[in-house]
């Protein structure tokens, strides 16, 4: 099991991915309830703990519907008194914003730790946000690992730091601290924390936020803010380096980045470092204390000038004049990562030194793009082939609303069906907009995934069936949430613990919600697609109300380890050469991965990519693919029934 | 002078397993007391695009190896060398897989090997062509290039003083499956390009 490092021996040093780190560390601490929704760069931490409480009963280890509801679960938790986290990506925490806000005000009698997974340089994102900002706005400090070498040492921190002060903590790690991994020296993990059991007692002044109390409350929380403060001055993991009149103010990851430009530059001891892990709210006296004696000062930090920003005003509310430089005004560069590189030339300007960059080779090729492609036999390629053509027969001219998922992968050629992505649950909620003020043969189609669905597509799909909007809405239900690694969610019944759930049913709840025309049908299916979009097409464009067609089939990859644990096998496909004429139709309209074009011009199948879909049997004009073994009944169940493992 | 940090470039292909090859690597320093950073590229890298893992060996702090620093590569696909080459200093050696793996999209014109290693050598660097792939195969584990491709590195002796070869065939037996024969085939490697 790849999670298993998570319950290393107390007293080794074992080589752990950071998530791994972060959720070894809150099991050090004793935290008794986990929510989360997956998000890269997040997910490793949850399933480490699921991991975990498979294997040792503790602690309550959920994946939520939502971000929102893992805080709110977690929120509950932590009002009984227990060490309680929420865990996920950066954008998570903005539909999760609405309770995060608010939760400040009430504190919590447990502890309380949010885990945002920044992602700067937007390897899995859609926008590049620094959470740390959240910390700012809402009152709440934010507790930052210098790496992933400090993560199961900092969530530890972040644990203390709520439970002291009986209040909310933001840890904030980052796609190069979850996602790196390095040696971690693992301690004893907190049986008895894990598996404590809490108890609500009312406090109805702090716990109810009517005006009346949260007037109150209000007062109380910008003085503990001030309060906070002082204490973070203090606080084991912030710390100062050397000396100097240079001053380079490492914040979380930024620190690794300045100590390894100092140490490039040959400046070890010449120059101050000081090290923030508790970038908010500021350690005021222990910046200015350092500032003071400073000719310079350098701010490096992974994300937006949060620390460089509320320094500043700082500076100027106590007549400090001292330069500063970081990535407000350069010379670090302010988007995507730090770069070791930049970090070296910023300091060498500051210490006035000279630094080149080494030369960087210039290779002259021209190199086709490599981005993510559906998986050969995913059950997408054929819906998006299906829906291609049941739009064109039906006349419309769709607008494709895509979502966020694999299907997100749709945008690339030869499908190009995805004409917007803005955030989960945009799909429906983008096409309601769209649908009351296009044309009749421009229909809004809303494409979105199983998790999705239950995520953020049912608030939209109620105010599409309330206010009558003209749409299709095409629910891949590929029984996972499959971007992220195969996580479950609400539609296939299993819970992040591996015990069996409710499952919930897409199709029953639409209809629940009002929708009159819905239907089922097989994702693999390419002609029955066909057909049912064509049908559903028409029904919007007449009776102009919302149809709903859920796409069922598991996602390959999911069926194929369903298999394989059933002891099930499959045939893969191959090209009867004397049947195909070499029209290109497979590599270039379908486009699978696993079939690639002979010199002959003819298609041919990688039968070690070919994962036995039967997709290319139905789309070829010449019925060139065949199965090269019979095709098992067995694995064609597997294929529309898979759940996660 | 004493080389203190060694920056490894990995690239290749979703599902060829290069970070599987960099856990060995980071395990392998493990066992050998070097201290070591991977820094992986998960979630969309993993549907069949291009992975790029920076591994830094000794005393580094930070992730992430500046562009023109990289001391070496091992790529298990030619066009995936050419992509990331800018990371690596003059000079530096590249192991690449002999085989292309042409990305699945319609009406693209993929470069063949030779023009590849060309375009490198061109550009400065030196360039070793292991068939990892088809070697694996013939020694009867087709999922065991990237292993190969380390033992191919190794005998530059680029590693010395980083990792040995008991630290990577202990770090093999700890986070491999069918160690074994990962291990006969990170010797085959060393042999076959050592002696060439
Ligand atoms: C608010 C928010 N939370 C989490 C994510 C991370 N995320 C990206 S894709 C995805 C999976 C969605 O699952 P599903 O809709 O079932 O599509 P699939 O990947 O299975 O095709 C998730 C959770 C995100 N982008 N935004
Ligand atoms: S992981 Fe599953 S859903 Fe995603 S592209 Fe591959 S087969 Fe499709």
């Amino acid at each position: 099991m790849a999670w298993k490092e998570v319950l290393a021996e107390p007293g080794s040093k074992v080589i752990m991915l950071g998530n791994v780190a972060i959720a070894r560390g809150a099991l050090e601490y004793g935290v008794s309830y986990a929510s989360a929704y997956p998000g890269t760069p997040s997910t490793e931490i949850t399933e480490a703990l699921s991991y975990a409480a498979r294997m040792l009963g503790a602690p309550y280890v959920e994946w939520s519907s939502n971000e929102k509801v893992a805080l709110e679960g977690a929120i509950g938790a932590a009002l009984t008194g227990i060490p309680a986290m929420a865990s996920m990506k950066h954008v998570g925490v903005n539909v999760a914003a609405d309770p995060l806000f608010s939760v400040g005000y009430m504190g919590v009698p447990g502890a309380l730790v949010v885990v945002s997974a920044d992602d700067p340089g937007m390897w899995s994102s859609q926008n590049e946000q620094d959470n740390r900002w959240y910390g700012v706005h809402a009152y709440i400090p934010v507790v930052e690992p210098a790496g992933a070498q400090e993560a199961k040492e900092a969530i530890i921190e972040a644990f203390k730091l709520s439970e002291k002060w009986e209040h909310p903590v933001i840890f904030r790690s980052t796609t190069r601290i979850g996602h790196t991994r390095v040696p971690v020296e693992v301690g004893e993990i907190n049986m008895e924390g894990i598996r404590r059991r809490g108890k609500f007692k009312k406090n109805i002044d702090r716990y109810t936020l009517v005006p009346a109390h949260a007037r109150k409350l209000r007062e109380e929380l910008v003085d503990k803010w001030e309060k906070i403060s002082e204490h973070l001055s203090e606080h084991p993991l912030n710390w100062v380096e050397g000396d100097g009149d240079v001053l380079v103010v490492g914040v979380g990851l930024g620190y690794r980045y300045a100590k390894e430009a100092v140490k490039r530059l040959g400046l070890e001891g010449e120059v101050k470092i000081l090290k923030i892990s508790t970038p908010v709210p500021l350690p005021k006296k222990l910046l200015l204390k350092h500032a003071e004696r400073a000719s310079k000062i350098l701010f490096v930090e992974e994300g937006d000038p949060v620390v460089e920003t509320l320094s500043k005003s700082l500076f100027y509310d106590e007549g400090l004049h001292v330069r500063v430089y970081g990535k407000e005004r350069g010379p670090i560069k302010r988007t995507g990562e730090l770069n070791l590189a930049n970090v070296t030339e910023a300091l060498a300007r500051v210490v006035g030194l000279d630094y080149a960059r080494p030369p960087a080779a210039k290779v002259e090729i021209s190199l086709p793009p490599r981005p993510p492609v559906l998986c050969a036999g995913c059950p997408y390629r054929a819906v998006f082939y299906a829906l291609r053509r049941a739009a064109g027969k039906a006349r419309v001219r769709p607008v494709y609303n895509g979502d966020i998922g694999c299907y997100s992968l749709g945008v690339n050629p030869p499908f190009q069906m995805q004409d917007t992505i803005v955030e989960m649950g945009g799909s429906i909620g983008l096409a309601n907009g769209i649908s009351h003020v296009v044309d009749g043969d421009q229909v809004p189609i809303a494409i979105i995934g199983d998790s999705t669905f239950f995520h953020a597509g049912l608030p939209g799909l109620a105010n599409a069936v309330y206010n009558r909007s003209p749409m299709l809405i095409v629910v891949l239900d590929n029984r996972t949430t499959a971007m992220t690694g195969h996580q479950p969610h609400p539609g296939v019944g299993v819970t992040a613990s591996g015990q069996p759930g409710v499952e919930l049913d897409i199709a029953q709840a639409a209809r629940g919600l009002g929708v009159d025309y819905v239907k089922v049908i097989d994702a693999f299916n390419i002609k029955e697609g066909e057909k049912e979009f064509y049908e559903a097409l028409r029904y919007v464009k007449e009776k102009r109300r919302p149809a709903l067609v859920v796409a069922r089939g598991a996602c390959i990859l999911l069926a194929i380890a369903n298999a394989r644990r059933q002891g099930v096998k499959y045939t893969v496909y191959r090209v009867n050469l004397d049947k195909c004429t070499a029209c290109g139709l497979c590599y270039r309209a379908f486009n699978c991965p696993a079939i690639y074009a002979g010199d002959d011009g003819k298609a041919r199948i990688d039968p070690i990519l070919c994962t036995g879909c039967g997709e290319c049997a139905q789309i070829c004009p010449f019925d060139a693919f065949e199965p090269v073994d019979e095709v098992s009944e067995e694995w064609l169940k597997i294929m529309r029934t898979a759940k996660p493992i | 002078m004493e080389r203190r940090v060694l920056n490894l470039v990995l690239v290749g292909v979703g599902g060829q397993g290069i970070v599987s090859l960099a856990n060995v690597i980071a395990n392998a320093a493990l066992e050998n007391g070097t201290n070591v950073l991977v820094a992986e590229t998960h979630g969309l890298s993993q549907r069949g695009g291009s992975v790029i893992v920076h591994v830094r060996l000794g005393e580094a702090e930070a992730p992430l190896i500046p562009e023109g620093e990289g001391d070496i590569m091992i790529a298990l696909d030619p066009l995936e060398a050419a992509r990331y080459a800018h990371y690596l200093r003059l000079g530096a050696w590249i192991f690449m897989e002999r085989k292309v793996t042409p990305p699945p999209l319609p009406g693209i014109k993929v470069p063949a090997m030779e023009e590849v290693k060309n375009a490198l050598e061109r550009a400065g660097f030196k360039v070793n062509v292991i068939p990892a792939i088809s070697e694996a195969s013939r020694l009867g584990n087709p999922l065991g290039a990237n292993v190969y491709m380390l033992g191919a590195a190794m005998s530059s002796g680029i590693f010395d003083g980083f990792l040995t070869v008991e630290s990577v065939e202990r770090a093999i037996r700890r986070v491999l499956k069918k160690p074994e024969k990962n291990i006969m085939l990170l010797h085959a490697a060393l042999k076959a390009v050592s002696s060439r």
